[in-house]
């Protein structure tokens, strides 16, 4: 067992080293910010009192009110005003602030002396590692082209000054960990709505269709505090998932379905509405393309096939057919992220898309699926000017569009360039600039990862710890949590919301906008930089709505005034204006126009699918030293049916040797009623390799170690689930 | 009745998915030590068998007694129900770390604090009760599950879901003859009286130690024993005639 690493004695004694560390190494923040927070009156002259901000913990980006104490943060409550928390958070929400107080925080610039993985740095000054960083990123693109550095980052609010980074410095190649996530419900929902994730309204919602959405443990908070709400009102809730999570607990009924199989279950649903025309027909007729031919296209995939494949009886399909075309607008057919993760789940999404368009409950007043485009706000704000990006003509080694002609350029395929390193084709990668993104963990596969890392010159790395990519860089940048630093805006229902510090930044991390600024100047791309520091950035988004930053640092958020007109027809932004359940788009590259079936891969009788998905105590592969998430967290351990055990000889406890075609662990199992019998699951982000996290080293073993790498060939979505598994008394 | 308020908790048993949001909160609210915790999500486990399967959560913590044990055997005077609402509270300084009261309570709601030397557990957050906040695992219970507030004011939040609840459960416990405890936890929606759900080992990856440390003797007193045989159950006649009766 790990052994806590700070008691609660040390960790008020990191909480106070805080305090003292205000702004002795100020640069872009030279008011310290308690000083600008008491004149703000939002702390008491003693420096007590609520600062308002925005949570980090996740990518739902939660309202938080930090209560701060003597230049502490000493507690996160969720804000009331803000859609997303509605005054609660998360466990990990509610962690926040020991992330920030980790006493495995990177607090310097760190310059590596040892080997790559032994985890010997030196520390450096932020102008001799930015110097190094530039220099070295320099040295490639002159040697051999920009193209020959890659960059990966995702899903944070400073991502758009580090794509002027990667824009301005001319690298096609840009690794998101979108491709590793939710590229297949992105894609589809792209070409069949003209929108990447529609949102969802539960406020009448009476009938919800979650596959695989494991909605109580992989939280967006008010979306479950949602989900609770419809249920105690009466909604019902049918859940697809192997797997008894504590959403099939909460469900009215739960079909533990076969993997990669929830699309036959779907299209046989698809089959019985149309058939019998039970769905919105005027809706249908108006706003959907292939309305005409969609019971012909469908003809095959009638419940009773469907349960030939799926094993799904075929009047339970039935029935659960009929009974969501009856709630109309108050069914809800989840979209999901990556549903059963199967190279099948671009067609499992389409017929997710399908479902809710024969139901009509897209768009329309009281619909459950909300497929309406962010900016339909109206709130555009402002940014620095920049000047155009510099041409690029080398291929992308991700193999968009020239491998993958659908995938949208900004979604990517990250692990095809991971396997482009290491090819050398089409051409060699020799540098990776990365951000607050953990490939080592993320990508499958972690032992060909670690192989690619191995064919670069040049790793630099930006994070908050020392995760397991870090581990493996030459230059970690320290940069500040999520409490101790500016992000650019962020939009949410049309209010305007500010990530603001609320404590000064411990040692000498800095925010990623003085990073990128920092980086970008030495590369020779000041213009694409132009903030004097982070509240000049912020100005500069306010300048054209002519609102206040001080106004907005009181009170966390602004309600711009926006005449937004209501639309006079309902307009798809696809090629045809529709729904496109039949896409001429999909056709045209040479893949199927309808939702259609296609045989998912299934293991040999001595193998087992192995399952990922979320627990409600942590975030990816980022949050599993957070000593107060480790606190709460249940043992990592791998499920296994007792009818796997036993003939295996394993009990709980146990340890077990876990074998896919790539890689190899020991875990310890847990024998559970709770999954069927041919199928395993792991908790990801576990088994880290970094001994600079000191909870999280050595803590249970890693499902990337295990998973192999299968790519969709329309979406680029990495299928988690098809990687199979022997499992062994250790 | 000299007590104004009676200030309890209404534990929605259908809306808690286990997601432990209350018991980081109460940890940082309250600097509650790393092994150690002031509340707890008790998992009754998966029951059933494959694919008949059911699984639920029981939230749970101090039980404010009306009637409380740890009191009375309190020497220093420190463990004291507060006459104006009920909440039974430790005086930390006046607290001499004996840990009889920790011993004494049915529920293992109390763990002495190693390092200050003096008994903590749940206060319901009086801290912030003061200045007219929720208790912190109340306030960010993501489902909704977990209520508090006054149960003499039949226009609170907690009056009001007893009065609405399909069903309301305690675990009222004969602690010596012909005295209850009388918990202010009021469990509603949900049996938490079926085997096994009461007082248990949690199994946190770090709460393990503290529970074995101070607390793993006492399981037994608690969960063998007479316990649920004892637990009293209330029906939601019963507790509207005890509104009756304290109107």
């Amino acid at each position: 067992m790990t052994q806590p690493v700070v008691s609660r004695r040390d960790f008020l004694k990191i909480s106070g080293a805080a305090a003292g560390a205000v702004a002795a190494t100020a640069g872009m923040l030279r008011a310290p910010v308690a000083q600008a927070a008491v004149s703000a009156n939002l702390l008491d002259p003693d420096g007590d009192g609520y600062i308002s901000t925005m949570c980090e913990m996740c990518v739902w980006r939660c309202g938080v009110r930090a209560k701060v104490k003597n230049g502490r943060v000493v507690k996160l409550e969720g804000n009331p005003e803000h859609s997303h928390s509605q005054g609660k958070l998360c466990a990990r929400g509610q962690s926040g602030l020991m992330t920030t107080y980790d006493p495995d925080r990177v607090l310097h610039p760190l310059v590596r002396v040892g080997q790559r993985g032994e985890g010997k740095f030196r520390q450096a000054s932020w102008e001799e590692a930015l110097d190094i960083v530039a220099s070295q990123m320099l040295r490639i693109k002159e040697q051999f082209g920009p193209e020959a550095m890659v960059f990966s980052s995702t899903h944070n609010l400073s991502q758009v000054q580090f794509e002027n980074v990667l824009n301005g410095f001319g690298s096609p190649n840009y690794g998101t960990q979108r491709s590793l996530c939710f590229n297949a419900m992105v894609t589809a929902f792209l070409l069949t709505y003209g929108v990447e994730e529609p949102a969802r309204n539960y406020d009448t919602v009476k009938y919800i269709l979650y596959v695989g959405r494991n909605m109580a443990e992989a939280i967006s908070t008010s979306e479950t505090s949602g989900m609770v709400e419809a249920l105690a009102r009466g909604a019902k809730l049918v859940y697809l998932d192997p797997r008894f999570t504590k959403t099939a607990a909460l469900a009215s009924e739960w079909i533990p379905i076969r993997p990669g199989t929830d699309l036959a279950f779907l299209l046989g649903m698809i089959h019985e509405i149309v058939t019998y025309e039970l769905g919105d027909c005027e809706f249908v007729k108006k706003y959907v393309v292939g309305c005409e031919e969609l019971p012909a296209a469908m003809a095959e995939y009638t419940p009773e096939w469907a349960e030939s494949k799926c094993g799904v009886p075929a009047d339970t399909i039935r029935r659960i057919a009929r009974e969501f075309a009856a709630a109309k607008t108050d069914a809800l057919a989840h979209p999901g992220w990556r549903t059963s993760n199967f190279i099948n789940s671009f067609q499992t999404e389409r017929a997710i898309a399908t479902l809710n368009a024969i139901s009509g409950n897209v768009l329309v007043p009281g619909g459950c699926l909300i497929a309406d485009s962010p900016e339909a706000s109206g709130v555009s704000l402002g940014k620095p000017p920049q000047p155009a990006y510099p041409r690029v003509s080398a291929l992308r080694l991700d193999g968009v569009p020239w491998k993958y002609p659908l995938v949208p350029l900004k979604l990517g395929v990250f692990q095809e360039i991971r396997e482009a390193i290491i090819t050398g084709q089409p051409y060699q990668a020799r540098g990776w600039f990365i951000s607050r993104q953990n490939p080592v963990l993320s990508i499958p596969d972690r032992k060909r990862t670690l192989e690619a890392m191995g064919k670069l010159d040049f790793i630099a790395v930006v994070d908050v710890i020392m995760n397991d990519t870090a581990w493996f860089a030459d230059v970690v940048l320290p940069e500040a949590s999520y409490l101790e630093r500016y992000d650019p805006l962020h939009v949410v229902d049309g209010r305007i919301f500010l990530r603001q510090p609320v404590i000064e930044p411990q040692g000498e991390a800095r925010s990623a906008l003085w990073i990128y600024k920092q980086l970008g100047e030495r590369l020779g791309l000041g213009d694409f930089f132009q903030y004097a520091d982070e509240e000049d950035y912020l100005r500069q988004q306010l300048a054209p709505l002519g609102l206040d930053l001080e106004l907005l640092k009181t009170r966390g958020y602004l309600d711009p005034h926006i005449e937004v007109e209501e639309p006079t027809e309902i307009r798809f932004n696809t090629p045809s204006g529709k729904i496109e359940i039949y896409s001429e788009t999909l056709g045209n590259a040479g893949f199927s126009p309808w939702p259609t079936w296609e045989e998912p891969a299934t293991p040999t009788p001595d193998r087992f699918y192995l399952l990922t998905g979320k627990v409600a105590q942590h975030t990816q592969m980022g949050t599993q030293n957070n000593q107060l998430l480790h606190k709460y967290s249940d043992k990592p351990r791998i499920w296994l049916h007792p009818s796997a055990a036993e003939p295996r000889g394993v009990l709980t406890n146990d340890l077990v040797r876990v074998r896919s075609d790539v890689g190899e662990v020991v875990v310890q199992a847990l024998v559970t009623e709770a999954i069927r019998s041919d199928c395993v699951y792991m908790t990801p982000g576990y088994g880290h390799l970094s001994k600079g996290l000191r909870t999280a080293y050595n803590n249970g073993a890693s499902d990337s170690e295990l998973h192999v790498t299968y790519t969709d060939p329309v979406s680029g979505g990495q299928a988690l689930t098809q990687t199979f598994v022997t499992v062994e008394k250790a | 009745m000299a007590q104004t308020k009676r200030y309890g908790f209404v534990i929605d048993v259908a809306r808690c998915i286990d997601c432990r949001a209350c018991l980081v909160a109460c940890s940082v609210e309250n600097e509650v030590p790393m092994d150690n915790t002031r509340i707890w999500v008790h998992d009754l486990g998966i029951k059933g068998t494959f694919p008949d399967l059911t699984r639920s959560f029981l939230p749970y913590n101090c039980m404010h007694c009306d009637n409380p044990p740890c009191t009375e055997v309190c020497v220093s005077g420190a463990t004291y129900k507060d006459p104006d609402h009920g909440l039974v509270l430790v005086d930390q300084d006046a607290c001499i770390g004996c840990g009889f009261c920790v011993d004494a309570c049915p529920y293992n709601a109390r763990y002495l604090d190693n390092e200050r030397g003096v008994v903590d557990k749940c206060n319901a957050c009086v801290q912030r009760l003061d200045v007219g906040m929720s208790p912190a695992c109340v306030a960010t219970c993501v489902g909704g599950s977990r209520l508090f507030g006054d149960l003499n004011d039949p226009t609170s939040e907690v009056s009001i879901a007893l009065k609405n609840a399909r069903s309301v459960q305690r675990f009222d416990l004969e602690y010596k003859e012909g005295v209850f405890t009388g918990p202010n936890i009021y469990y509603i929606n949900g049996d938490v009286l079926q085997s096994g759900m009461g007082p248990r080992m949690p199994q946190y990856t770090l709460a393990e130690q503290g529970w074995k440390k101070a607390l793993v003797p006492l399981m037994a007193a608690a969960v063998g024993g007479a316990f649920m045989v004892q637990a009293t159950y209330f029906t939601k006649q019963l507790i509207e005639g005890e509104k009756e009766f304290d109107e």
